[in-house]
C-alpha cells in the first residue's frame, strides 16, 4: 500500500465528514441497544395512542423523546434497535462478499486458465440478472426469517464487480518483475499470493470494501421496505420505513427520522469511499 | 467486426441459458403454482386438471425441456395448444414462445408486451432527465472548476447518489402530487397525455441516482479532456469556445455511452421498488406479483427480458464507444 495515501487522505474535507458520520453510525449500532430507553417491541397503546388513533408525537410524552410509532411503541427505541441490524447485516454481508470476491479475483488472476473463465463466466451471469427480483426469489424459498440468511443472500449477490476488480489488478501485478524474482528464487505460490500480489490489490478492496457497505444497507432497506428483509414485530431502519410511509399524510416523520438515518449512514460510506479511492489512487 | 459480435452474441447465449436454467430451478422450489392460482381449498380435480393443461404433471426434466422447446410442450390432450398443426406441438423458446401465464390465462409474451411500453416509457423518461440534468450539471461544474457552483454541485450528486427511492418516492408523492396537486397521485392514466402525465414523478424518483452519477462522470471526464493537448491544439489554433468545448464533450461523453449502455437493465427491468411506490403497472411490479404467485413462466420471461436487455446494453455501448472513439479497435 501506498505509504503518501494517509498524507492525501487527511487534507480532504469530504473523506473526514465521511468518517465522522460512518464512526457515528457505527458507534449508535454498537451501543445503541443498550442506550435504547424502552423495549423497542413493547406498545404503549394506552400513553402513545391519541383519541384518534394516531401516534402521539415528539416530546407529547416524557421519556418518550421522538413518540410513537404507529403501534404505540417507543420511536427512539425503534431506531437505536432498527440501527444495529441494518449495520450488522451490512457489515457481515460485506466481510463475507469482500473475503469471497478476494478469494475468487486473486485465484482467477494469478492462475488464469479454465478456473479463471469459469469463475468470469458465473460473474457474467450474476450481473445479468436483475439482484433485487432474485433476492425476493430466495427469500421465498428459503423462507427462513432469521438474519444470517438475509446476510447470505446480500453477500451471495454482490461479491462479483469486487472479483472483477480484483482479478484486473492481479492480472497486472502477477506480470511484474518482482514477482518474476520470487519465482526465481523459488518462492511458493502461496507465499508469492500473500507477500507481493495481496498488498498490491488491497486498495482497491478496501475502496470498493467501503461503499459496498453502502450498497448493502440501501439492499436491506430495500428489501425490508418490500417487506422481505427483517421480519416484524423486530426493527430496521428499511422495515420501519415501510411502516412510516403508511401514515405519511399524517405523521411524516415516522418516514423522515428512519430516511435521515439510512441517508447520512449512506452518504457517509460513500463520501470515505470516493475520499479512500482519491488517496489510494489520486489520478482518477 | 462481424466476428467479434458473433462471439459477444455467442457469450450473451450462453448466459441466457444459465440464467434461465438457474430461475427454472429457483421456481420450482418456490411453492406449487396449483395451490397459489386456485387456493389452498380447490378439489382434486381442479388441480389435476390445472398441472394438466399446463404440463406440470411432468417430470421437471421434460417440463424444463418443453419449455426450451426441444422437445413437444403439452400432452396431446392440453387445451391450451390442442395439438396446432403450426407449431407441431412444440411451443418452447426455440419457437419464440415464452408459454402461458397461470396468473394471467394468456400468452406470457402478451402479457409481457402490454407491461413493456409503459416500462420503456418510464425508463425513457428517467434516462432523458438523467441525461439532461447529469450532463448539464456535470459540464457546468467542471467549466466552474472548485468555485462555489462546482462544491455545491458536486455536493448535491454525492447526496444524490445516496438517496434511495424508497425515500424519495414516498415524500414526493405525499408533498408534490398530494399537496401542490402538480401531478397525478399514482397510477398509469388512461391517455397517452395521461401516461406522460402519470409518468414525471416515478420517472423523476428514477433520475436522482442516474443524474447524480452522470454529473460526477460527467465533471471528471470533461475536466480530463479540457487539460489535453488536443484541446490546447484547438486554442491554440483560435477556434471559438464553443468549438473546443464540443471537441471536450466528444471525448468526455464515451464512458457516459458506456454507463447509459449499463442502465439499460433498468430501462427494461422495470424499477421495481418505484412502480412498486407509484403504482406504475410496469415490468417491476409484473414481476414482483408473479414471484408472489408462483407464476413461473411469467417470472421466467420477464428474467429472460432483462437478462437479454443486459446483453445487449453492454454490446450496444461497447459499439457505440467503437464507433466515437476511432483508437478503440474491437477485438475479433
Amino acid at each position: 500500500m501506498d505509504p503518501r495515501a494517509w498524507t492525501r487522505f487527511r487534507k480532504n474535507k469530504g473523506a473526514f465528514l465521511g468518517l465522522a458520520l460512518v464512526a457515528l453510525a457505527t458507534l449508535s449500532a454498537v451501543a445503541g441497544p443498550s442506550l435504547a430507553p424502552h423495549d423497542p417491541n413493547e406498545q404503549f397503546r394506552d400513553t402513545l395512542i391519541d383519541g384518534r388513533g394516531l401516534p402521539k408525537g415528539p416530546l407529547a410524552v416524557p421519556d418518550h423523546l421522538l413518540g410513537a410509532d404507529t403501534l404505540g411503541r417507543d420511536e427512539l427505541s425503534r431506531l437505536l434497535h432498527g440501527g444495529a441490524v441494518t449495520m450488522l447485516v451490512a457489515f457481515l454481508a460485506t466481510a463475507l462478499a469482500v473475503s469471497l470476491g478476494t478469494l475468487i479475483g486473486v485465484t482467477s488472476g494469478f492462475f488464469r486458465g479454465a478456473l479463471d473463465a469459469t469463475f468470469m463466466r458465473l460473474v457474467d451471469l450474476l450481473l445479468s440478472l436483475p439482484f433485487l427480483l432474485l433476492a425476493i426469489a430466495i427469500k421465498r424459498v428459503v423462507a427462513d426469517p432469521g438474519l444470517e440468511v438475509l446476510v447470505l443472500i446480500l453477500a451471495l449477490l454482490s461479491w462479483t464487480t469486487l472479483a472483477r476488480v480484483v482479478r484486473a489488478k492481479t492480472l497486472q501485478v502477477r506480470e511484474l518483475e518482482y514477482v518474476l524474482a520470487a519465482r526465481a528464487l523459488g518462492m511458493s505460490n502461496a507465499r508469492i499470493l500473500l507477500r507481493h500480489v495481496l498488498p498490491n490489490v488491497a486498495g482497491p478492496i478496501i475502496v470498493l470494501g467501503t461503499t459496498l457497505v453502502a450498497q448493502l444497507i440501501l439492499f436491506e432497506s430495500a428489501l425490508s421496505f418490500l417487506g422481505l428483509g427483517v421480519e416484524p414485530p423486530n426493527a430496521s431502519w428499511g422495515s420501519m420505513l415501510r411502516e412510516g410511509s403508511e401514515l405519511i399524510d399524517s405523521a411524516p416523520r415516522l418516514l423522515l427520522y428512519p430516511a435521515a438515518f439510512i441517508v447520512m449512514t449512506v452518504f457517509g460510506f460513500n463520501l470515505l469511499g470516493e475520499g479512500l479511492r482519491d488517496a489510494f489512487d489520486p489520478k482518477e | 467486426m462481424s466476428a467479434y459480435i458473433a462471439r459477444r452474441l455467442m457469450s450473451a447465449f450462453l448466459v441466457l441459458m444459465a440464467v434461465i436454467t438457474l430461475v427454472f430451478i429457483l421456481m420450482t422450489q418456490i411453492g406449487d403454482p396449483a395451490a397459489a392460482t386456485l387456493g389452498n381449498r380447490a378439489n382434486e380435480d381442479t388441480v389435476r386438471e390445472f398441472n394438466a393443461r399446463y404440463g406440470l404433471d411432468r417430470p421437471l426434466g421434460a417440463q424444463f425441456l418443453g419449455y426450451l422447446g426441444v422437445i413437444a410442450c403439452q400432452r396431446p390432450s392440453s387445451p391450451v395448444y390442442d395439438d396446432d398443426p403450426a407449431t407441431n406441438g412444440y411451443c418452447g423458446l426455440l419457437q419464440g414462445d415464452f408459454g402461458e401465464s397461470f396468473l394471467h390465462n394468456a400468452p406470457v409474451a402478451d402479457v409481457i408486451l402490454r407491461r413493456l411500453p409503459r416500462t420503456l416509457l418510464l425508463g425513457a423518461l428517467a434516462l432523458l432527465f438523467e441525461l439532461a440534468i447529469g450532463l448539464g450539471f456535470g459540464v457546468f461544474a467542471a467549466l466552474r472548476r472548485n468555485r462555489w457552483q462546482d462544491t455545491s454541485i458536486m455536493s448535491t450528486a454525492y447526496l444524490g447518489q445516496s438517496l434511495p427511492s424508497y425515500v424519495t418516492g414516498p415524500i414526493f408523492l405525499s408533498y408534490a402530487a398530494f399537496l401542490f396537486g402538480l401531478f397525478p397521485v399514482g397510477g398509469y392514466g388512461s391517455t397517452p397525455l395521461e401516461h406522460l402525465q402519470h409518468a414525471v414523478l416515478p420517472a423523476f424518483t428514477l433520475a436522482i441516482l442516474g443524474a447524480s452519477t452522470y454529473a460526477r462522470v460527467t465533471r471528471s471526464e470533461m475536466l480530463d479532456a479540457l487539460q489535453s493537448d488536443y484541446v490546447r491544439t484547438a486554442k491554440a489554433k483560435g477556434l471559438g469556445r464553443s468549438r473546443v468545448l464540443s471537441h471536450a464533450l466528444r471525448n468526455a461523453l464515451l464512458p457516459v455511452v458506456t454507463l447509459a449502455g449499463l442502465s439499460l437493465r433498468l430501462l427494461v427491468g422495470g424499477a421495481i421498488i418505484t412502480e412498486q411506490i407509484y403504482g406504475w403497472p410496469g415490468m417491476g411490479k409484473l414481476a414482483v406479483e408473479s414471484i408472489v404467485n408462483v407464476d413461473a413462466p411469467t417470472v421466467m420471461g420477464v428474467v429472460f427480458f432483462v437478462a437479454l436487455a443486459v446483453q445487449l446494453g453492454n454490446l450496444l455501448a461497447d459499439l457505440a464507444v467503437a464507433a466515437l472513439d476511432p483508437r478503440v479497435r474491437l477485438a475479433g
